[in-house]
């Protein structure tokens, strides 16, 4: 029983990774129709930008937590407003394939600066520590991680459903040329928006790299997580994002203990599923 | 513009590299080998990113999928000749499609690319897992069997024969694309790019004919995985990683998508650099990004489209001075 319910918290840890990663895609998605394929790139900048710093500073995780995500914004706003927004008119195909070269250089220069070998990030304080739970000791760590993807999950549909700035987003995603029509400046909600889905990537770099250890393939390894989870959760949904990483998080913990042969298949299994039974996703719209 | 001048373009092609061994080295014979293999892998990749405007990233998992099955064949089956295990890797590649093929019909867009990678990763995952059958990271190595006609055997044992076999079944293939792209089929998926509403007003069923295309690309990159196994007598799961489709991608779009000859191009050229620059710099993979992303920002329409932009130019100025002489 107890062996349950270390694996149930285990599968919560990543979960809150896991939408972490995928609200800001899944976010950008949403609302400018732009698949990036650099999110996973740029959520490795941060793992590696947490982990200088953490070298060169005293090694505590909270200066990351927040200079690693204004970088990343920084990183993203830069991007949209000089590299997308050129190819934005000429369609879908031109914009996926620059994030993906994006993507590809990126990988690139951190094997180069970093080297092409994992680096292990270790933390300090009450966060390194174990706590008790039903007569176990548990990492206090990997409930830091779910309760940070648990509050980002909380603020961001406050965000969206209780504040303006929310309102006007989700009528941008509805019909951006009509809100554009009203005033508002949808090129720069849109780069506050591609900045904002980078930060994120950041945030979650920043708590991933003691998790996970920080290496130049963590890209690729959550990228198709996270296209996972937006493909069961549904295209642009932050609802679906959050049920889907719940599910695919505890499907790959639980995977591991009962079916440890299989367990790298199940999460495509869901995924082929659900493409059968409802192909725009469990909380997407029909398309 | 198929012509007689198309084919006699082939023509005078065919014999330029039926000739070219005669005074290549052993080395750079092959390296043709490998660019005429690649070659059909970038065709094939054009005509879903080129021709139907679907961008797949997982174009690998055919490629991957056959090499393994035509090694693994060739391993276990004995006295397999060369043609049956080619021919095994084709219908793995063609079975993989039909059923990928029949969970995609719908998606298009960002929604393929996406999808695409998703089945890579789990073709991938399943030959890193797979380990005793696969050989994992460690690989296979493939002794290339004889050619087994049933009365007799020819070998392709060295670098010469072996090219001159890929030369004349890849250069076919490539040459049935060439004539595809001009049957009604290949006319459907062009217009269907162009307009898929209106294709569907018309009576055609774009989703089949979508499916077809899938299944028809996946077969040809499986041809060319089987012969990439064959060529370097060796196959491991690198020949079914994301980085094998980003490789096609590169070759793709770097020699341009708006032609038919664009991605040959391309592989001659990204093949060549591989080759030369990966000997002066480790950073090549780098410098490839860099050039692909400019690309994507300024000459989208890669080499070929350069090319023709200029050919245009030149002709241009040339019926200028003519008009001026008059």
């Amino acid at each position: 029983m107890s062996e349950f319910f270390v694996f149930f918290l285990h599968g919560l840890a990543y979960a809150g990774l896991l939408f972490l990663v995928s609200a800001g895609l899944t976010l950008v998605f949403g609302m400018m129709n732009v698949l990036n394929f650099a999110h996973a790139a740029m959520y490795m900048l941060g793992a590696y930008f947490s982990y200088t710093l953490m070298l060169r500073t005293s090694g505590e995780i909270w200066l990351s937590l927040i200079i690693c995500p204004l970088a990343l914004f920084l990183i993203g706003a830069v991007i949209e407003r000089f590299l997308l927004r050129r190819v934005h008119s000429f369609g879908h195909v031109p914009e996926l394939l620059l994030t993906f070269g994006l993507a590809y250089i990126i990988t690139e220069l951190v094997k180069w600066y970093w080297g092409n070998y994992p680096l292990a990030v270790n933390i300090s304080g009450f966060l390194a520590g174990t706590v008790q739970l039903l007569g176990m000791s548990y990492p206090v760590y990997r409930i830091f991680v779910f309760a940070c993807g648990a509050l980002v999950a909380v603020i961001l549909a406050l965000i969206l459903h209780r504040t303006r700035l929310g309102i006007v987003i989700r009528a941008a995603v509805n019909d951006n040329e009509m809100v554009d029509a009203l005033g508002i400046n949808v090129p720069m909600v849109f780069m506050g928006v591609f900045a904002f889905g980078a930060a994120l990537s950041g945030f979650a770099g920043v708590i991933a790299g003691p998790l996970l250890t920080t290496y130049p393939g963590m890209a690729n390894d959550i990228l198709i997580d996270a296209f996972v989870v937006i493909v069961v959760g549904g295209f642009g949904s932050l609802a679906g994002a959050v049920v889907a990483s719940l599910i695919i998080g505890e499907l790959q913990s639980f995977g591991v203990l009962l079916f440890p042969k299989l367990s790298i298949a199940l999460v495509y299994l869901l995924m082929v599923v659900v493409l059968i039974i409802k192909p725009s996703g469990l909380f997407g719209e029909e398309q | 513009m198929m012509n007689k001048k198309g084919l006699l373009n082939i023509l005078v092609l065919f014999l330029i590299l039926l000739l070219l061994p005669v005074i290549l080295k052993k080395y750079h014979v092959n390296m043709l080998t490998e660019i005429v293999i690649f070659a059909l892998y970038a065709v094939s990749y054009n005509l879903l990113l080129g021709y139907a405007g679907l961008l797949s990233f997982g174009h690998a998992m055919f490629f991957g999928l056959a090499a393994f099955v035509t090694g693994i064949s060739i391993i276990h089956i004995k006295g397999i000749g060369l043609i049956e295990a080619v021919i095994l890797g084709v219908m793995a590649a063609l079975i993989a499609g039909v059923i990928i093929g029949s969970l995609l019909l719908r998606h298009k867009g960002s929604y393929f690319a996406l999808l695409t990678l998703a089945f890579n990763a789990l073709f991938y995952a399943i030959a890193t897992k797979w380990h005793s059958i696969t050989g994992g990271d460690d690989g296979l190595n493939v002794l290339r069997p004889p050619i087994n006609l049933g009365f007799t055997e020819i070998s392709v044992g060295t670098v010469q024969q072996f090219y001159y076999f890929t030369l004349i079944i890849i250069g076919a293939a490539i040459v049935f694309s060439w004539i595809f792209t001009y049957t009604a089929m290949g006319k459907t998926v062009l217009l269907m790019r162009e307009n898929e509403e209106r294709m569907k007003f018309l009576g055609y069923s774009t989703n089949i004919a979508r499916l077809i295309l899938f299944i028809f690309t996946g077969a040809l990159a499986g041809l060319a995985g089987s012969f990439y196994t064959l060529h370097f007598q060796f196959v491991s799961i690198s020949a079914i990683s994301v980085e094998m489709t980003t490789a096609v991608l590169l070759m793709t779009f770097v020699g341009g998508t708006r032609t038919f000859w664009g991605p040959i191009l391309g592989t001659l050229v990204y093949i060549t650099l591989q080759n030369y620059l990966s000997t002066i710099t480790d950073r090549w993979p780098l410098f490839m990004g860099i050039i692909f992303v400019l690309m994507v920002l300024f000459i989208p329409g890669g080499l070929s489209g350069l090319i023709i932009n200029l050919w245009d130019r030149l002709k241009k100025e040339k019926t200028l001075v003519a008009e001026g002489n008059r």
